[in-house]
């Protein structure tokens, strides 16, 4: 499926900013199962100075710093993505989930460093004995890792209430867990912190979903947000995605970012800034089928 | 448990000595043998120390622990300085270590060093040895300070400039590393200054000691730093978390030995792959930078997002040098405890080579067997954080003991190993070797643990031949942990001839190279020395004008010949305080009383004494890497000499009198050694600016004060009076006119001779001078803002007719007087601020850097 992403942000400052540099998660990834049409990034004011790299875990980042005094500042990426995810046939046999995670423990040589890197905790995603207890009722002996893990993402879906107000950026796992409350970015890092804590390894993913409008109504403009889901090792596969947000395995509707740990690694934009004082973010987002 | 006793052979006098000496538990002592024998390279000191009777050991101890003082080794910048304990004292017997001895760990340590630097180039790259499983990937991928930002980013001149390791001895009388220090120079700047200090009283002893000297290790350190950076005259500067630190003493004393620009994070500025210093001629290139903050803080906007100890996008230059930074970024890693167990197998593999010195026992809780080791032998283990970041020798910290907690405690650590143990390791006491230490009845036998550095060369590693040992618990610490901070120097004893007797205090024409040209003034250092310079003569004028009212009162004077000392000080209260409290009103002798007691004593006046010279004290620290040791140590006399703490304060007009002599005495002195030895560049410029405008306006002030108003004529005669003995010019004024005082001419000498260092004048001139001359300013026709202000303020004062001046009105007022100071009173502070604007970091001071980052929330 080929998809449009127009994600705009602007920041309106209290008091001038003096200097800023940033840093950009922005450009969709380059996969098997996923390539970059087009796209664009326009940054006003202009930067001073832009630098595009790779990343540690293999992301398309860029830094930029802008030396202009500015009260405002407009970040705009458009992009158009195809999305070829494979189709996953969940009755074919996984490997069961403990087999996997011995592998991951004793580091056996089979399975590689860059995937073995995202078994260990992370800032946001601390072992925390209730994210296991919560799990491990789909984590019987033996059973295939995959409809495990599927059935773990159901039930985060059904036990969790969305809700913005609940949480913000340093709300702790365990505090989500006890609240059943959140946003998606609280539940990529339960889901993490379930698998981590299993000795699974599993990656955070940044992006966007195509939303659809209920039934008989316009798709509203900017009524789009990022979003993040999870991405699990599982052997003879490969990584495989689960959205813990909306119960599901993503197919061709959610357009990848970037990967890491966790939402530290590959926030979509954070930055440095030089005054400012209160600032005010609007976000609009807009997916689009491509035509 | 063994009790040994020593017996002194061979040593001359050395029985009185040692005859107390007894090694509890029979560990191994460094003094004493097996067979209770001294060892053969402690003989010469002992003799030496035996020449010496005891009181004069014990004054030798008092003079050590007293330049410690001075020297500022001891305290905490921001310590209470009130408190009487001292938190760092030097032992006047040092840790002597034989030749062959020395020889054995020097190889141990450079061998420890390769072999860091050897792993942290593949962590940084291939990563082989954690595919390879040689490091388990969860001891690596759980420690916060791999920075994975850093990864791929290999110096060529490696990454371990500055290495350090704490050894200790066990009971066995083998030696083991305790803990790695890869991070920082880790208080190289304690173990120098420490020698410096205890070579002052025990430089005899030393010399006949043939042991080995640390300055070719730091000629070497400077070469090579020289040579990292690249060019052949190298901009290097020392970056420190800055004065709140605790091992911001380790960092200033390092970076003044070494000719580095001392530099926090908020003085670089990182543009693109380009780094520089914020001076006051502009953006000024950095070649090298010698760090001293924690990696993981280097770059809030790649790093840690909550640290700023660098500045913002300092990754940025780093990747196109990746050699900017000494140590590299992220060689922390190396300090990681859980890697104990591993080195042996990486010392084969990397360097094919036997570990020569093992670490102390120690299981990483991140496996699974060794959880279950340590669960089976709970009672004997002590739990520490695998990485703990600490450089500062004496705070590693203690370790959770768990034979001492309780069921509940015990139960929750459990429950913390099942869930953090990947950063967590647990140890097993060793236990630790004893050496002696100079008590009040001879020597006692005290267990120690030393800190060792090295820094890599153009020859390889080099390792410091001496180091710190200090004072630790054997029962509640397995690391280098001494709250009591009792340290001692460490010797290297030679079997070789000495080389000669060299000191980076006074370079060579090479080393000199490396030194700080006169232009390279920090922003930050030129507002710093800016204030030291206004309140040292703050502190000077408050001591003169308590002089001159106490010694009035002591004099016992009449009534109308004190309202003068009363106008003083009822000045200096106002600033800041409003009016002088309600209750304060009986006769003006009581009156003075009380308020001269009051500024000497109330901390939260804002004039008062100590207040002042708690200042002068924050400032000195901030600024001592520009003053020379010796006014650092000036100036340090108010705040080490415990006769200035706020409640050592005299109570009687007499020792008060006696107290504010020395005050003043002091204060000549660091007149004296700035005005002396003070390069003239400007961090001078701004020091003496700051204490030209604060004279200026103090008298101003107090010119206004008392003759602003027409009064009594005997009155007015103890005021003339008054004026001139505190702007010290009664001599000046007697010589030149050789009358009683009369207006006028006092007016001529305390404002408009500018021959006269203390006049209104002499000072506005001062200024005008230093204003032409700086950076920004303008030549000929076009001046600034600031320069043209001192210009007419100067010529005010230059022009003023005294004799029109001293003239009164109808209404018993001066007008002219009073509008001439109330127009000088109020140019001054407006003349500071356009100087602050123009030269000083007030764009950072007067907005923060925020983190800012978006949410995701679909």
């Amino acid at each position: 499926m080929i998809l449009d992403v127009s994600h705009r942000t602007r920041y309106a400052y209290a008091k001038p900013v003096l200097q800023s540099q940033h840093l950009l998660y922005l450009v969709p990834t380059r996969t098997a199962h996923q390539s970059i049409l087009r796209h664009s990034l326009l940054i006003e004011p202009a930067p001073s100075l832009t630098v595009a790299r790779t990343d540690y875990f293999g992301n398309d980042a860029a830094i930029l710093a802008i030396e202009e005094e500015h009260c405002e500042l407009v970040i705009h990426a458009r992009s158009r993505v195809e999305v070829k995810r494979p189709e996953l046939a969940l009755s074919a046999p996984s490997t069961a989930w403990d087999e996997v995670a011995a592998k991951a423990r004793t580091g056996d040589g089979t399975l590689d460093i860059a995937v073995l890197q995202f078994v260990s905790a992370s800032r946001h995603t601390p072992f925390v004995r209730e994210a296991i207890d919560y799990a491990l009722p789909s984590f019987g002996a033996r059973r295939p890792i995959l409809d495990a893990t599927l059935e773990l993402t159901r039930r985060i879906y059904a036990d969790f209430t969305f809700d913005r107000a609940a949480t913000d950026i340093s709300t702790p796992v365990s505090h989500v867990l006890e609240v059943r409350r959140g946003v998606c970015q609280d539940f990529a890092h339960l889901a993490l912190t379930c698998l981590r804590g299993l000795g699974l390894p599993a990656r955070y993913v940044s992006g966007y979903l195509l939303t659809h409008p209920p039934p008989g109504m316009d798709k509203l403009k900017g009524a789009d947000a990022s979003h993040a889901w999870i991405s699990l090792w599982v052997p003879q596969i490969g990584w495989v995605d689960f959205d813990p947000t909306n119960g599901l395995m993503p197919k061709d509707e959610h357009v990848t970012l970037a990967y890491g740990r966790d939402y530290n690694d590959v926030s979509p934009i954070s930055g440095v800034l030089l005054g400012g004082g209160r600032q005010v973010m609007e976000v609009a987002v807009d997916v689009t089928i491509g035509q | 448990m063994m009790m040994r006793g020593a017996r002194a052979q061979g040593a001359l006098g050395a029985d009185e000595l040692t005859r107390g000496y007894t090694i509890a538990g029979g560990g191994y002592d460094e003094l004493v043998d097996g067979a209770g024998g001294i060892r053969p390279h402690w003989q010469s000191f002992l003799s030496e120390l035996a020449a010496l009777d005891e009181p004069t050991r014990s004054l030798r101890s008092e003079q050590l622990n007293a330049r410690v003082r001075e020297t500022g080794i001891a305290h905490d910048l921001f310590s209470d300085p009130a408190s009487a304990a001292q938190p760092w004292r030097v032992d006047l017997v040092p840790l002597l270590i034989a030749p062959e001895e020395w020889r054995r760990l020097e190889r141990a340590l450079v061998q420890r060093a390769r072999l860091f630097e050897r792993m942290l180039t593949d962590l940084y790259g291939p990563q082989r040895l954690l595919a390879s499983g040689a490091i388990p990937h969860a001891l690596i991928f759980s420690d916060p300070s791999y920075l994975r930002p850093c990864h791929g980013l290999i110096p060529a001149g490696g990454f371990l400039q500055f290495f350090a390791a704490d050894l200790a001895r066990g009971r066995d009388g083998c030696w083991r590393v305790i803990d790695t220090h890869a991070e920082t120079p880790a208080g190289l700047g304690y173990a120098l200054a420490n020698r410096m200090v205890h070579s002052h009283v025990a430089g005899g002893i030393f010399g006949s000691l043939k042991a080995l000297r640390l300055a070719p290790f730091f000629q070497q350190l400077q070469a090579a730093l020289a040579r990292r950076a690249g060019r052949a005259d190298p901009t290097i500067a020392l970056l420190s978390p800055g004065p709140r630190h605790n091992d911001f003493f380790s960092h200033a004393y390092l970076a003044r030995y070494l000719g580095m620009l001392l530099v926090e994070g908020s003085d670089l500025r990182a543009a693109g792959a380009e780094l520089s210093l914020k001076t006051l001629h502009g953006l000024m290139p950095i070649d090298l930078i010698v760090r001293c903050t924690a990696g993981a803080a280097a770059d809030p906007l790649e790093l840690d997002a909550t640290a700023f100890s660098g500045p913002v996008g300092l990754l940025q230059p780093v990747r196109k040098y990746p050699d900017l930074l000494a140590n590299a970024l992220g060689s922390a890693l190396a300090e990681n405890r859980g890697l104990s167990a591993y080195l042996p197998n990486l010392a084969e593999r990397l360097l094919g080579e036997e570990l020569l010195i093992p670490d102390g026992r120690r299981w990483w809780l991140g496996e699974e067997s060794n959880r279950r080791h340590v669960f089976a032998n709970l009672d004997c283990m002590v739990i520490r954080p695998a990485h703990e970041g600490t450089s500062r020798p004496g705070r590693a910290i203690a370790g959770i003991e768990v034979s001492r907690l309780s069921e509940t405690e015990r139960a929750a650590l459990l429950g913390e190993i099942e869930m953090r143990g990947a950063t967590l390791v647990a140890e097993e006491k060793i236990g630790f070797g004893t050496t002696p230490s100079l008590g009040a009845a001879g020597l006692v036998a005290k267990p120690y643990a030393v800190r060792m550095f090295l820094a890599a060369t153009a020859h390889g590693f080099l390792s410091l031949p001496g180091g710190l040992a200090m004072t630790v618990d054997p029962d509640l610490t397995v690391a280098l942990s001494a709250p009591e901070a009792e340290a001692r120097d460490v010797w290297v004893l030679s079997d070789q001839a000495p080389p000669p007797h060299i000191s980076l205090w006074r370079p060579t024409i090479a080393a000199a190279k490396v030194q700080r040209t006169l232009n390279d003034l920090p922003s930050r250092a030129a507002d710093n020395l800016f204030w030291l310079g206004r309140y040292i003569e703050r502190a000077d004028w408050t001591l003169r004008v308590l002089r001159t009212c106490l010694s009035r009162l002591q004099e016992d004077s009449a009534p109308r010949q004190l309202r003068a000392s009363r106008t003083a000080l009822e000045i200096l209260l106002s600033q800041g305080e409003g009016t002088i409290p309600h209750a304060l009103q009986p006769t003006d002798t009581g009156l003075i009383e009380e308020l001269a007691r009051g500024l000497m004593v109330t901390a939260h006046w804002h004039y008062s004494l100590p207040r002042t010279l708690d200042n002068i004290h924050r400032l000195a620290g901030l600024t001592r890497d520009r003053l020379s040791l010796e006014a650092w140590r000036t100036l340090n006399e108010f705040y080490a000499n415990r006769r200035w703490c706020a409640d050592a304060l005299p109570l009687g007009i007499g020792d008060s009198l006696l107290l504010i002599d020395d005050g003043l005495r002091v204060l000549a002195a660091f007149h004296g050694l700035t005005h002396e030895n003070m390069t003239r560049g400007f961090g001078w410029t701004f020091l003496d600016m700051g204490r030209r405008l604060s004279r200026a306006r103090n008298l101003a002030e107090l010119l206004r004060g008392l003759f602003g108003k027409i009064k009594p004529s005997e009155e007015e005669n103890a005021c003339l009076l008054f004026a001139l003995e505190l702007a010290d010019s009664f001599i000046t004024y007697r010589t030149r006119y050789r009358l009683a005082p009369m207006l006028p001419l006092v007016l001529d000498v305390l404002l408009s001779d500018e021959s006269n260092p203390r006049s209104i004048a002499f000072q506005l001139a001062s200024l005008a001078r230093h204003i032409d001359m700086l950076p920004h300013s303008g030549q000929g026709g076009e001046r600034t803002e600031e320069q043209r202000m001192a210009l007419a303020l100067l010529a005010e004062m230059r022009l003023a007719d005294v004799e029109g001046l001293a003239g009164s009105g109808a209404d018993g007022t001066r007008g002219g007087l009073m509008g001439l100071f109330d127009r000088q009173v109020a140019a001054l502070p407006a003349l500071a601020d356009l100087l602050a604007r123009r030269y000083f970091n007030v764009l950072e001071k007067r907005a923060k850097w925020v983190r800012a980052r978006s949410r995701v929330t679909e």
